[in-house]
């Protein structure tokens, strides 16, 4: 055992016989180190890129409205206005920004739930049943991937507004629930993870096809459901267009239509003169996206896995 | 009876909230309204809408920002998966985390932070530079830029997850024949992610055919022409104009050119890996965040 005890130029020595040039091996690890400062250095540069908005905009939430257009990007102000701008946000036509962070959060969970559940039924319909239509519903399912989502956000306007779901919190979720790629998604992990025996077994014991889905299956797919579940709330916290088409009214707004709302202001002078509109947006934009943020940093395990089997296995 | 019981609600839900929508856009863009009033005409629609230069100009102007903008992030995507993936590269997951952050910030908050960058009450450094990329030259490449930052990491993850399922042997053997880390990116890692790239670069490709986010929120900071891209052009069409059934004929319309594209990428694609059955090796490979 005494070999692995000893350095690599002197295991290297013993097996071969050769002896390394000393002068020449530091030339070598000084060619390594150049590399690898030269390489870090570029990523250091490229990160820097990817992290400037998020850096600036940390910054601007400290300032007030004047010293955002006279003061420099990266330069702090001499007073905090952070909480200040929070206030603001917090008092601004009594407090619907927080109206919109509520509702923002009302439809990430329920999607998120709901799609878990609906889709993970459809899936297992798909996997686990021999019936007539199966493949020709799978493929429906397939080709409507194939389909942009802004495509039929007008259409559904108009369907919606003949059944009065216009401006309705249920007229945001539903359609948002209907997700191809959930049944696609599920359909392909039932198949490949639960198995059949496992089916047979709990039949056999007399469990009843709903009891074996929400006892058997249901615990057995959990991963692919905590990936989904992930997916489709981010998904639709970021869902602008969607929401854009269906609300009239703001109290039921996201936070991205929320806040498009403010920007629009910009444009005209009357709220532009009465509002600090800049530290508005900018406050309210950094806490929208705080919690993606936050959540991306804690679960980018499953959001990775999620990213990657649902776009490269398609 | 079962199956049909466990897929009842989302078949009642993908009917009334996506197929419904759908059938309803292609029978309402045969009619016109006149004075609330619908008149059936036919395909009068869509031959209007061929001879719609606007329509056409926004299809072009995604086109070609499809190109732009699918080369440039790809092109940044490889860099980063290729440099994270090299023995030279430290604090790799840290690097990854940052260069994957963007991806976590909606888009409209992205084309937000980046506005304010790019305008001039917010950012005095352009004073300065007197250059200003909201102008009407160089608004394109500042949307090329938003996007580019918001999806360049998005795959990067999709092509680090397909090195990764390549076996360490390959690399030995590579090495063992004399190749430095370079030639290794060259000519094992790149030919290995081919299958990935072209993947990315039709979905990206797609993507950018329905741009609406960036565009429509920097009309707050700069005038942006109502036709600067399809979707725009619908939204304006069905919101601003009110004219519904011709905005569901555009709909439609960028719909079936839309799947038509995908349709010939992936067919020419399978061709294209049946040719080099090899390839593809590391594409379902589980990945490492």
């Amino acid at each position: 055992m005494a070999q692995h005890t000893g350095s690599a130029t002197a295991q290297m020595r013993e097996r071969t016989g050769v002896v390394l040039p000393q002068a020449n091996y530091r030339a070598v690890r000084a060619k390594t180190v150049a590399t690898q400062s030269v390489v870090t250095l570029i990523l250091f540069i490229l990160a820097f890129y990817f992290m400037l908005p998020i850096i600036w905009i940390l910054i601007a939430s400290t300032k007030n409205a004047k010293e955002l257009s006279s003061t420099g990007i990266f330069s702090l102000p001499s007073h905090l206005h952070f909480f200040e701008n929070v206030r603001l946000l917090t008092t601004y036509q009594h407090g619907v920004y927080w109206m919109w962070f509520l509702n923002s959060a009302i439809y990430a969970v329920a999607v998120a739930v709901l799609t878990c559940i609906v889709s993970s039924m459809a899936g297992y319909a798909l996997a686990k049943y021999d019936f007539r239509g199966r493949n020709g519903i799978f493929l429906l399912v397939i080709a409507s991937l194939m389909i942009p989502g802004t495509v039929t956000a007008i259409p559904l306007f108009i369907v919606e507004k003949a059944f009065n779901l216009v401006d309705t919190y249920t007229g945001v979720i539903f359609p948002l629930i209907a997700s191809p790629f959930g049944v696609y998604f599920l359909r392909i992990y039932i198949q490949d993870v639960v198995p059949n025996d496992l089916l047979d077994a709990a039949r056999v014991d007399g469990a009843s096809a709903a009891r074996t889905f929400w006892s058997v299956v249901f615990p057995v797919i959990r991963p692919a459901l905590v990936t989904l579940f992930l997916i489709s709330m981010v998904g639709t916290w970021n869902n602008f267009f969607l929401p854009l088409v269906l609300l009239n009214n703001q109290d039921l707004y996201p936070l991205p239509v929320g806040i498009e709302s403010l920007m629009s202001l910009i444009n005209t002078p009357e709220a532009a003169m009465t509002v600090p509109l800049y530290p508005l947006i900018i406050t309210g934009s950094l806490i929208s996206i705080a919690p993606m943020i936050i959540g991306f940093i804690l679960f980018r395990r499953q959001i990775v896995t999620g990213l990657t089997q649902g776009s490269v296995k398609l | 009876m079962q199956p049909w019981t466990f897929l009842a609600p989302f078949l009642l839900l993908f009917v009334a909230f996506l197929l419904v929508p759908l059938i309803y856009a292609v029978y309402i863009s045969f009619f016109v309204r006149r004075m609330g009033v619908l008149y059936f005409v036919g395909f009068q629609n869509y031959i209007t809408a061929i001879q719609d230069h606007q329509f056409w100009v926004s299809i072009v102007r995604v086109f070609f920002y499809g190109v732009v903008q699918g080369v440039i992030m790809i092109a940044l995507a490889l860099l980063l998966a290729l440099l994270l993936d090299t023995k030279w590269a430290k604090f790799k997951s840290l690097f990854r985390l940052m260069f994957l952050l963007p991806y976590a910030v909606p888009g409209v908050f992205a084309s937000i932070l980046w506005g304010f960058l790019y305008s001039k009450s917010m950012n005095p450094l352009l004073h300065n530079l007197k250059f200003n990329p909201l102008s009407s030259g160089f608004l394109l490449y500042a949307i090329v830029n938003i996007a580019t930052w918001e999806w360049a990491g998005y795959n990067m993850i999709l092509y680090i997850a397909s090195l990764t399922g390549v076996s360490t042997e390959l690399y030995e053997a590579a090495k063992l024949d004399g190749c430095d880390e370079w030639q290794l990116a060259r000519f094992i890692k790149l030919p290995l992610l081919k299958p990935t790239i072209v993947m990315t670069c039709i979905l990206s490709f797609i993507g950018s055919m329905q741009l609406f986010n960036e565009p429509f929120l920097l009309t707050a900071l700069t005038p942006i022409s109502p036709d600067f891209t399809p979707n725009i052009y619908i939204y304006n069409m069905a919101f601003s104009m009110t004219n519904l059934p011709y905005a569901a004929t555009l709909s439609v319309f960028l719909a079936l050119i839309t799947i038509l594209i995908s349709v010939i990428a992936l067919t020419v694609n399978r061709l294209w890996r049946r040719r080099t059955p090899t390839a593809g090796a590391g594409a379902s490979a589980a990945p490492a965040a």
